[in-house]
């Protein structure tokens, strides 16, 4: 695998408004979000709603469990009640099974919340690689580098068998991102790990949009090497400002419009998503690595008025933990990947470890659909490693770093996240403990759907990709 | 677990002397005069072995004046040899000993004359200058995958290259003084010669295939000439485990590699491991993660992949084999190195844990009878910025 593959770095993820109406032209118009300027603005427009629909499913009863609820806390032998796509009841009390629900039986068994990935290119750097992706790849708009204009939905090829294997590894929420060749890349998808056939089919309804920006290293090389800008760090903060300053402008003359002054402005796709960041709609996911350049992007936030909802990759988070618990920002960050480039060569595996023990938001990533199969043993090795460094970290707080946690960095810590009740039944049977490297999800529920059972050959969808191969009969 | 036949002794007491294993016999009293370290209710197993890494060769993978893996110009293709590159002040190695790992194949990646890339060397992971184990330990060539393009424009190209090497250095005879090379030869004279060299001293061919077609062409040709084949990746190799068990040739597999990544790989699974050690086939360990675990996280991921085999289905004994013994036995170095039995180097680890889970650690480790240091530019790191420093007025730098 060419290592420009590997370096590949996430944007946005901001909120989505439901199904707008439609009025005479065509256009969606929705009326939500901070700006209360309405449905005028280009902005707030949902063009791709989303279509999903929970799959068939079946009230369940799980028990006997050693449950981590994802919001801090360890049960032993607890029940667990899935009800009409949500959670209802989480008690080490017996609860009754209601008429027609299933009983699944998890004594000696592990439950925890649907595993959240925030930082996936499955779909949009998909399997099967190609010669043809090697020379332009869906998973970057290599034309500029800067594509707020991109949506990485209308890169994702739904058959890509990784999201299968996603699945069976538990997850069952994804955030989709443009890769790090642009400093700023294009919007994120937030997915519901179904199968479908459609993108819209397993786009999380509501979710907040993301943008994803990249700083160091992958922008300058990118576009230094053909000769054009930028060509250094100093170079991609320019971007970024200038960027920022021109939709800024932009949004002002939208709002003077809507409150009735001046001309209709022309309709601008690049800036309308950062307006959207301006507005606080759409959340801003940044590809950085070194602690100088993630301490001189919150001076550039600060300056532009908007969030930095997450630094990915961050390799030298511990570096800084004060300011991403000062900026309320979280460190998306491996468990042990460095040395792969330049910035990273500072990576300690210590690093998930030192930014919880500051008191900031830490989440485990992918950015790989090989790790995105195992980010539970992500958070177990992170976890080992701040206990030899002599911190003590329970499995019920690591298990945050891999479901509350990326919950809030996409904006749906409401609906997903933890097993408390009311939530949606997003929910994963583990045979052992999550952190073993030897433990494979039994079962797999999203909405309360089973949408995976290891011990159920009907519930392990494949893609369209997979069929039609020789036997593999063993 | 002595890392030979699975073999498992409770209570055991250890004896090193001389940097070799002198005994290994359960509730033995120490020796008289002997260090005495307790290592009750631990695992302990022999230096584990990565299969296939670029250790030694790289420092940061995208800088290309710290990697030796690849020669990209001039004329050294089957002549590449990584052997005169070998860096024993990596900064990799000291990471890769403190996760247990105490040898490693090493393998070039391309030359100016593929499908060949050059001979792989065996490092023994320790301090000083003398980490070079065994030189021109295997002869390297990739079929096949994305590189096509660069290897002829077809796998039929590939192998028919491969196939009139082979023969023209089976026929070649050095030069006399001042004769030059054969006429009409497709192969340089430096290339011939180390193929010629190659046949000579049966050095193993190690073959770096996914697809079922290449990895059945590779057995041939392996064959043909008597060679000892190891197949490298080898995603599709269980679908001809028989054939690979019946010509005794090994597969060094990575167990994360479960995807239908590209077209030559339509076949991955995350059972290849168990189903190719249950036809009896030699098997041994590399695991990629995105290039990343490749060398810089050489222990670790190691474990880690033996682990998810063991997930799936390989023994567990069969697993410790497979970063022991196994790759000592592939890589020809089971002379003196790969399990405990008395006369061979003592490199030995004693583990925090389950040493097939990725969260554990080694708290004690030797190579060749030496206990090796665990501090690493990460550990060095990782002390200057622990938490109890976050008051210090002064700036980390003061710290050592």
């Amino acid at each position: 695998m060419k290592l420009a593959a590997l370096l590949l770095v996430f944007a946005l993820g901001a909120p989505l408004a439901q199904a707008g109406a439609r009025d005479d032209e065509g256009k969606s118009h929705v009326a939500r979000g901070r700006g209360g300027a309405g449905n005028a603005l280009p902005w707030k427009r949902d063009p791709f709603p989303s279509t999903y629909r929970p799959l068939p499913r079946q009230d369940t009863l799980i028990v006997g469990a050693t449950v981590l609820d994802g919001a801090g806390h360890r049960f032993e032998h607890a029940n667990l009640l899935l009800r009409d796509g949500k959670i209802v009841a989480l008690s080490t009390r017996a609860i009754p099974e209601p008429a027609g629900a299933t009983t699944i039986d998890a004594k000696g068994r592990w439950v925890t919340p649907g595993i959240i990935d925030v930082h996936s290119h499955d779909g949009d750097f998909a399997a099967p690689f190609t010669s043809l992706d090697a020379e332009n790849s869906d998973v970057s708009e290599g034309s500029d580098p800067i594509t707020p204009n991109v949506w990485a939905e209308h890169s994702i090829a739904v058959q890509d068998p990784s999201f299968a294997r996603a699945r069976a590894g538990g997850v069952t929420t994804l955030q989709i991102l443009p890769g790090s060749s642009n400093l700023i890349g294009g919007r994120s998808v937030v997915l519901k790990n179904v199968p479908a056939t459609t993108v819209q089919a397993m786009k999380f309804p509501g979710a907040p949009y993301g943008v994803k920006f990249a700083c160091g290293e992958n922008p300058k090389y990118t576009y230094g090497e053909k000769g054009r800008f930028p060509s250094s760090r100093m170079g991609n903060v320019a971007g970024m400002r200038a960027a920022f300053i021109e939709a800024a402008e932009y949004r002002s003359k939208w709002l003077d419009y809507v409150a009735g002054h001046g001309k209709r402005p022309d309709d601008d796709l690049k800036k309308d998503t950062l307006a959207g960041i301006l507005d606080g709609d759409i959340r801003t996911h940044w590809h950085c690595y070194r602690a100088d350049d993630m301490a001189t992007l919150f001076d550039v936030a600060k300056e532009a008025h908007f969030h930095i909802d997450a630094f990915h990759h961050a390799v030298e988070a511990y570096k800084i933990p004060q300011l991403f618990v000062a900026n309320h920002t979280c460190a998306v960050v491996w468990s042990d990947w460095w040395g792969y480039k330049m910035e990273a060569f500072d990576g300690i595996r210590e690093n998930a470890a030192f930014v919880d023990a500051a008191g900031a938001c830490v989440t485990m990533h992918s950015d790989s659909p090989w790790l995105g199969q195992r980010l539970t043993l992500e958070a177990g090795k992170a976890l080992a490693a701040g206990r030899r460094a002599g911190l003590a970290i329970a499995p019920e707080h690591a298990i945050t770093w891999v479901t509350l946690n990326p919950a809030k960095v996409l904006g749906l810590d409401a609906q997903t996240g933890s097993l408390e009740a009311g939530k949606n039944a997003d929910v994963v049977v583990w045979s052992g403990d999550p952190f073993s490297v030897y433990t494979k999800a039994d079962q797999v529920f999203i909405d309360g759907a089973l949408v995976y059972d290891r011990a159920d050959p009907k519930r392990q969808p494949r893609s369209d990709f997979e069929l039609g191969e020789p036997s593999m009969a063993k | 677990m002595t890392g030979a036949d699975g073999g498992r002794i409770d209570d055991a007491t250890i004896v090193i002397r001389d940097g070799v294993y002198d005994s290994v016999v359960a509730k033995a009293p120490p020796p008289a005069g002997a260090r005495v370290i307790d290592a009750a209710g631990r695992t302990v197993t022999p230096g584990l072995m990565n299969a296939d890494t670029h250790l030694g060769l790289v420092e940061v993978a995208s800088l290309e004046e710290t990697r030796d893996y690849a020669a990209s110009g001039g004329p050294l293709g089957a002549a590449f040899d990584v052997e005169y590159a070998l860096n024993p002040n990596s900064l990799l190695l000291p990471v890769a000993l403190a996760d247990g790992l105490t040898r490693a194949a090493t393998s070039p990646t391309a030359s100016s004359d593929p499908a060949f890339l050059g001979m792989g060397a065996v490092l023994r992971i320790q301090p000083g200058a003398e980490t070079l184990d065994r030189a021109k330990a295997a002869m390297y060539a990739s079929v096949g995958g994305l590189e096509i393009k660069q290897n002829g424009g077809s796998r039929s190209a590939q192998w028919q290259l491969m196939r009139n090497a082979f023969a023209e250095a089976k026929t070649y005879a050095p030069p006399k003084s001042g004769a030059g090379a054969p006429r009409d030869q497709v192969q340089n004279v430096l290339n011939i010669a180390a193929l010629h060299a190659m046949l000579e001293a049966r050095m193993p061919l190690a073959v770096r295939a996914a697809r079922e077609s290449d990895i059945r062409q590779a057995v041939a040709l392996a064959d043909d000439y008597r060679l000892p084949l190891i197949v490298l990746g080898g995603a599709e190799a269980w679908r001809c485990a028989d054939l690979l068990a019946a010509h005794k040739a090994a597969v060094v597999l990575d167990p994360e590699a479960n995807l239908p990544w590209t077209f030559d790989e339509l076949g991955a699974r995350s059972d290849s491991a168990a189903l190719l050690a249950r036809a009896g086939v030699t098997i041994a360990f590399s695991v990629s993660g995105n290039t990343i675990y490749l060398s810089h996280n050489a222990g670790v991921a190691a474990r880690e992949g033996a682990g998810l085999a063991v997930a799936d289905g390989l023994p567990y004994a069969q697993a410790l084999q497979a970063l022991t013994v196994n790759p000592a036995r592939i890589f020809g170095i089971a002379d003196h190195y790969g399990s405990m039995a008395r006369g061979l180097d003592a490199d030995l680890v004693v583990w925090n844990g389950d040493p097939l889970e990725p969260a554990s650690a080694p708290d004690v480790v030797f190579v060749r009878g030496v206990q090796a240091s665990r501090i690493t530019r990460q550990t060095l790191l990782r002390d200057r910025y622990a938490p109890q420093h976050a008051q210090d007025r002064w700036p980390p730098a003061y710290r050592p």
